[in-house]
C-alpha cells in the first residue's frame, strides 16, 4: 500500500548515466546555456565527487558570474565565483573577482584578493602576470596590509619588497618632496617589475616641467590595457593643458580632478575650468546659458564674441543674446539665420538671409564692408552651384552672384576668372572680351590673365598685342614649353600676315624674333620651315633650301614633312616657284603611309588658321589622296575615325572618305560613324541631298550614339540633319522625320523628370532652385547635347510652372503643358 | 588633434592681421617642428592658409563659427594655473588606479561593448 502510494506521488524518473550528464553539461557550456550547465554539473559532483566534474562546475559558475557582470549585477557573480573557492579562497576566475568586487566599492577587499596570488605559482603565466599588476594597483590606491617577506629571495618576497619601495615613491611625490628625492626611490623599483608603469608616471611628473616631451615619450611604453592606463591618460591630458579643456568628453571626472589639481586649479567655484568645460560638453544651449550666467565675472567683450558665435546653433536663443548684449545689426541677424538654415541644410533660407545680409553691407562705405559682400556674394555662387549637381554652375543665379561679387571686389581674381570661364561656356563673347581688358589691366602681370589675353587677342586678330602679351608670360614662366611655342607659332602668324601684305623683308624679321625664343636642343619644326619659305621667297638659294630641308626632316620627313611645308607655303600664300614642294611631295608618296603619319595630317588640319582656309588647303589633300587612301584598312579607333572623317569633309575629299567609310562600314566597331561619313561623301556635305533611308539611318546612328554616351558623335550627326534647308517637295517628309525623332528625343531625355519627380523638387527647393536643377539635367540628357542652353532654360522654366499651376488645384490635377 | 577653426588652432583673435598671423604661425612651427609633430603641423599650415590674407580671413569670420573667444575664455580660466610642478591628492590618484584596475580586469564582453 505504502510502495504504490510513493508511486503515485513520484512517478518513474528516467535515469541518466553520467556519460550522458556529462555531454548534455559541455554541450550546454557551448550554447552558453551556464544555468543549465550548472545544474548539470552539480549533479555529476554529487553522484561520482570526480575532481574533474568539480573543474567543469567551477568553469560554468565562472562563465555564469562572467555573463552576469557584463549586465552590472556584481554582487550576484560574486557569490557565484564564492562558490568555486578553494580551501585558501583563491577563486577560478580572480581578475573577475577582483573586477566585481572593485564595481561594488570594495577596493580593500579586492587589493587584499589580489594578493593572495602574487608569487604562489597558482595561475597561468600570463594570467599570473595580469593580475600581478592589477595587484600593484590596488596595493598603491589602498592601505591594504602588506606582510614582512618571510623569504626575500622568493618571487613573493621580491614583489613585496617592490611594492614596498613603490609605496614609498609614491608617497614622496603626493608629499610634494624634492624631485630628486622622488626619483631616487623610483630607482629602487625595477623596470621588470609589476610597478614598472607606476615608476614611468611618477618618473613623468618629475620631467613635465622642463621636458614635456620626453615625459611624454616615457609613459609610450605603458600598454593600453595596464591598470595604470587611466592614470596616465590623466597625466598626459595635464601635460596638454590648457588644450584638455577643448576636447571635455576625452576626460571624466576623476582625470579632471587630477589635472586640476596638478596645474593648483580649484576643482569647484563659478570659473572653474571644469565646469566649463562641463557646459561645453552638454551642447552649445547649455554652453550659451553657463556663459550667460558668468557674464559678469569674465571679459565682457569675449563672452558676448563667444555667445555671439554660439548662435548659428542656437537661433532661438537670439531674443535671449540681444536682452543681455543689445540688439543684433540687421547684417549679423541674417548672417546668423544663414548659417542656421546652412547648418539645417536649408540652402534655399540660407540663400535669401546671406543676400540680405550682403544687402544691408552694400550701403556702407568702408573697403571691409565691400570685401565682405563680395565674399557673401561668391559664397552665394557656390551654394546655388553646389545644389546637386555641377551643371547648376551654369545658371544665371551663379552668374548674378559671380557678378554681384565681382563688383563689390574687382580685385578679386579667381572671381574674374571664374566669370570669364562661364562666359566661354555659353559662348557670350563680348562678355568674355570686356573681363579679359579689365583683368589685363588690373593684373597686368598675372600668368592666367596674360594667357586669356594672349588668347582673346589672337581671336580678334589683333596678333602685336598677342605677341606682346606672350612676351610678357615667358618673362613670367621661362621654363614654360607651351607658353615658347605659342609665342613661336605667334610670330609665324605675323610672318604670314607680313608675307599677305607682301613685306617678305618685315616676315624674316618676325621669324628672326621667333628664333631668338628657340631653346638649344628644341629646335622649332614650323620656325625653320618658315624661315627657308621665307629666304626662298625673298632670294632663294642653296641655303635657303637647306634651311626648309631642316624643317621638313624634323617633323620626320616623308609626306608629313613635306605635307607641313606645302602647307605652310599654302598659309603664306607665298609667290615662290612651288615645283620644289610639289616634286618633293610625290617622291615621298612612294614610300607607304602609317597611322601615326595620317593623324599628324589631320591635326595639322586642325589649327585655326587651317580651319579658316579649308578650300584653299583642299587641293593639297587632293594631292596626296593616293597615299592617303593607302591607310584606308588601317583599324582606327573612335576618335581617330572621327579626326579623319573630319579631316577629310573639310577639305571636300569626298573621294577618299567614301573609299575609307565603305571599308568602315564593314567594320562593326564604329561602323555607324563611318556610314555617317559615307552618307557625307555621297552627299558631298549636303544636308539638302538626303534620301529618305539614309535621314533614317542617321537618326538611329545619332540615337544610338547619344544612348551610349557618345555626345559629341550624336551632336555632329543632329547638327548635320538640321543643317539643310529642305528641298522643295520634300518637305513635309522631312519636317515629319524630324519631329518624331525630337519626340523620342525628349522622351528619352525626359525619362527621370516625371512629373512627379518635378513637383518633389520645387517640394523639396522651391520653384527657381528647381527650375535650376530641372536644367542642369535636361543638359546632362541626350537634348542636352543639341539645345541651346536658352532653349534648355525656358523648358526646364515651363515643366516647374506646370507642376506648380497644376499643384495649386489638387483635385483635379492637370497634366502639365509639356507633357500635354 | 581635434578639428578647431582656424582662429582658434593657431591662437589669434579675429581681428588678428596678416602679421600677427605670421609670427604665430612660424613660432609654433619652431616649436612643433614637421618632423616631430607631423600632424600638428598639417593643422597649424591649414590654418594659416586660410588665414593669410584679408579675403581668407574674411571668408573664415563670416562664412562660419569659430571659438576664438571661448578660447580666450578658456586661457583666462586657466591663466592662475602654476606651471606642471604642483601635487595631487592621494584620493585622486587612488580613484584613477582604481577605475584602471576596473577597465584592465573587466571581461572581454564588457570592453567590447561600445
Amino acid at each position: 500500500m505504502r510502495a504504490t502510494l510513493q508511486q503515485d506521488l513520484f512517478p518513474e524518473t528516467v535515469v541518466v548515466p553520467p556519460s550522458t550528464q556529462a555531454v548534455l553539461a559541455a554541450e550546454a557550456m557551448r550554447r552558453r546555456n551556464f544555468k543549465e550547465a550548472i545544474k548539470l554539473y552539480k549533479q555529476l559532483v554529487k553522484d561520482e565527487g570526480l575532481r574533474q566534474w568539480s573543474e567543469g562546475l567551477a568553469q560554468a559558475y565562472a562563465a555564469r558570474a562572467s555573463e552576469l557582470a557584463a549586465r552590472g549585477l556584481f554582487e550576484q557573480a560574486q557569490i557565484l565565483l564564492d562558490n568555486t573557492a578553494g580551501p585558501d579562497g583563491t577563486v577560478c576566475n580572480p581578475l573577475l573577482y577582483v573586477y566585481c568586487l572593485v564595481k561594488r566599492g570594495q577596493q580593500q577587499k579586492a587589493a587584499e584578493h589580489a594578493l593572495k596570488y602574487v608569487g604562489t605559482g597558482k595561475l597561468a603565466t600570463d594570467q599570473a602576470a595580469r593580475l600581478g599588476e592589477v595587484a600593484a594597483a590596488l596595493a598603491l590606491a589602498t592601505p591594504c596590509r602588506l606582510e614582512t617577506p618571510q623569504d626575500p629571495q622568493s618571487e613573493r618576497g621580491k614583489w613585496l619588497e617592490q611594492a614596498a619601495a613603490a609605496r614609498q615613491a609614491i608617497a614622496a611625490w603626493l608629499e610634494g618632496k624634492p624631485h630628486a628625492d622622488v626619483d631616487h626611490l623610483l630607482s629602487r623599483i625595477s623596470l621588470r617589475s609589476d610597478f614598472k608603469d607606476l615608476r614611468l608616471i611618477l618618473k613623468a611628473l618629475i620631467t613635465a616641467p622642463l621636458d614635456p616631451d620626453r615625459a611624454r615619450r616615457l609613459m609610450d611604453a605603458i600598454a593600453p590595457r595596464s591598470p595604470f592606463a587611466t592614470l596616465r591618460g590623466a597625466v598626459e591630458a595635464a601635460l596638454a593643458a590648457p588644450g584638455w579643456l577643448g576636447c571635455p568628453t576625452g576626460a571624466n571626472a576623476a582625470q579632471r580632478s587630477f589635472i586640476s589639481q596638478i596645474h593648483g586649479l580649484a576643482e569647484s567655484g563659478s570659473q572653474s575650468p571644469s565646469q566649463l568645460a562641463n557646459a561645453e560638453s552638454s551642447g552649445p544651449g547649455s554652453l550659451f546659458a553657463y556663459l550667460i550666467r558668468r557674464a559678469e565675472t569674465m571679459p565682457a567683450d569675449d563672452v558676448r564674441s563667444a555667445c555671439f558665435n554660439l548662435l548659428p546653433r542656437i537661433p532661438d536663443r537670439i531674443a535671449r543674446f540681444e536682452k543681455s548684449f543689445g540688439v543684433l545689426s540687421p547684417f549679423d541677424r541674417h548672417r546668423v539665420l544663414a548659417l542656421a538654415a546652412e547648418i539645417h541644410k536649408d540652402t534655399e533660407r540660407a540663400e535669401h538671409h546671406w543676400v540680405a545680409a550682403a544687402e544691408s553691407l552694400e550701403a556702407a562705405a568702408g573697403s571691409q564692408a565691400k570685401l565682405s559682400v563680395g565674399v557673401i556674394y561668391r559664397h552665394l555662387a557656390k551654394l546655388a552651384g553646389a545644389d546637386d549637381n555641377p551643371d547648376c554652375e551654369e545658371s544665371p543665379s551663379v552668374l548674378d552672384y559671380l557678378e554681384r561679387s565681382h563688383k563689390a571686389d574687382p580685385e578679386h581674381l579667381a572671381t574674374l576668372l571664374k566669370l570669364i570661364g562661364h562666359y566661354r561656356s555659353t559662348n557670350r563673347l563680348e562678355d568674355v572680351l570686356r573681363l579679359v581688358e579689365e583683368a589685363l589691366e588690373r593684373f597686368p602681370n598675372d600668368a592666367a590673365v596674360l594667357r586669356q589675353g594672349v588668347e582673346w587677342a589672337t581671336r580678334a586678330k589683333d596678333l602685336d598685342r598677342a605677341i606682346g602679351l606672350a612676351h610678357r608670360l615667358l618673362l613670367l614662366d621661362p621654363i614654360n614649353a607651351s607658353v615658347r611655342q605659342r609665342t613661336i607659332d605667334l610670330r609665324i602668324l605675323a610672318a604670314r600676315e607680313q608675307m599677305h601684305s607682301g613685306h617678305a623683308d618685315l616676315a624674316a624679321k618676325e621669324i628672326a624674333e621667333a628664333a631668338k625664343l628657340e631653346l638649344p636642343g628644341a629646335p622649332s619644326f614650323r620656325l625653320r620651315i618658315a624661315e627657308g619659305l621665307i629666304a626662298i621667297e625673298r632670294a632663294g638659294g642653296e641655303e635657303a633650301e637647306a634651311r626648309l630641308r631642316e624643317g621638313v626632316a624634323l617633323v620626320g620627313g616623308g609626306v608629313v614633312g613635306w605635307f607641313h611645308a606645302s602647307l605652310e607655303h599654302l598659309l603664306m600664300r607665298g609667290a615662290a616657284d612651288r615645283a620644289l614642294l610639289r616634286r618633293e611631295l610625290v617622291e615621298a608618296q612612294k614610300g607607304a603611309p602609317s597611322k601615326q603619319a595620317i593623324l599628324s595630317i589631320a591635326l595639322a588640319l586642325e589649327a585655326d588658321a587651317v580651319r579658316e582656309n579649308s578650300a584653299a588647303v583642299a587641293p593639297l589633300i587632293h594631292q596626296i589622296r593616293g597615299w592617303l587612301l593607302k591607310g584606308r584598312s588601317f583599324d582606327w579607333s573612335a576618335d581617330e575615325v572621327r579626326r579623319l572623317g573630319q579631316m577629310l569633309w573639310q577639305t571636300e575629299a569626298y573621294k577618299v572618305l567614301e573609299d575609307y567609310a565603305r571599308l568602315g562600314v564593314t567594320r562593326t566597331a564604329d561602323a555607324g560613324v563611318w556610314r555617317f561619313y559615307q552618307v557625307i561623301a555621297r552627299t558631298r556635305g549636303d544636308a539638302n541631298k538626303l534620301r529618305e533611308r539614309e535621314e533614317e539611318d542617321l537618326a538611329e546612328i545619332a540615337e544610338d550614339a547619344a544612348s551610349g554616351g557618345r555626345l559629341a558623335d550624336a551632336k555632329l550627326i543632329w547638327s548635320f540633319l538640321n543643317a539643310g534647308n529642305p528641298a522643295p517637295g520634300t518637305a513635309s517628309h522631312r519636317e515629319f522625320d524630324v519631329d518624331d525623332m525630337v519626340t523620342e528625343l525628349l522622351g528619352a531625355s525626359l525619362r527621370d523628370l516625371s512629373p512627379a519627380e518635378v513637383y518633389r523638387l520645387v517640394g523639396q527647393h522651391g520653384a527657381p532652385k528647381a527650375a535650376r536643377i530641372v536644367a542642369s539635367k535636361l543638359k546632362k540628357s541626350p537634348l542636352g547635347a543639341i539645345a541651346p542652353a536658352e532653349a534648355i532654360r525656358e523648358l526646364a522654366q515651363e515643366m516647374v510652372e506646370s507642376v506648380v499651376e497644376s499643384s495649386a488645384t489638387p483635385r483635379s490635377r492637370k497634366t502639365p503643358a509639356w507633357l500635354r | 588633434m581635434a578639428t578647431l577653426d582656424p582662429f582658434t588652432t593657431l591662437g589669434v583673435n579675429e581681428s588678428a592681421g596678416d602679421e600677427e598671423i605670421k609670427h604665430r604661425y612660424l613660432s609654433l612651427v619652431r616649436a612643433f617642428p614637421p618632423d616631430r609633430d607631423p600632424e600638428r603641423f598639417q593643422a597649424y599650415r591649414a590654418a594659416f592658409e586660410a588665414l593669410c590674407d584679408e579675403r581668407k580671413r574674411l571668408e573664415a569670420k563670416l562664412l562660419s563659427n569659430n571659438d576664438a573667444a571661448l578660447a580666450r575664455l578658456k586661457s583666462r580660466l586657466l591663466s592662475a594655473a602654476r606651471p606642471f610642478s604642483a601635487r595631487a591628492s592621494r584620493a585622486s590618484v587612488s580613484a584613477l588606479l582604481v577605475e584602471g584596475v576596473a577597465q584592465a580586469c573587466a571581461p572581454e564582453e564588457i570592453v567590447a561593448q561600445p
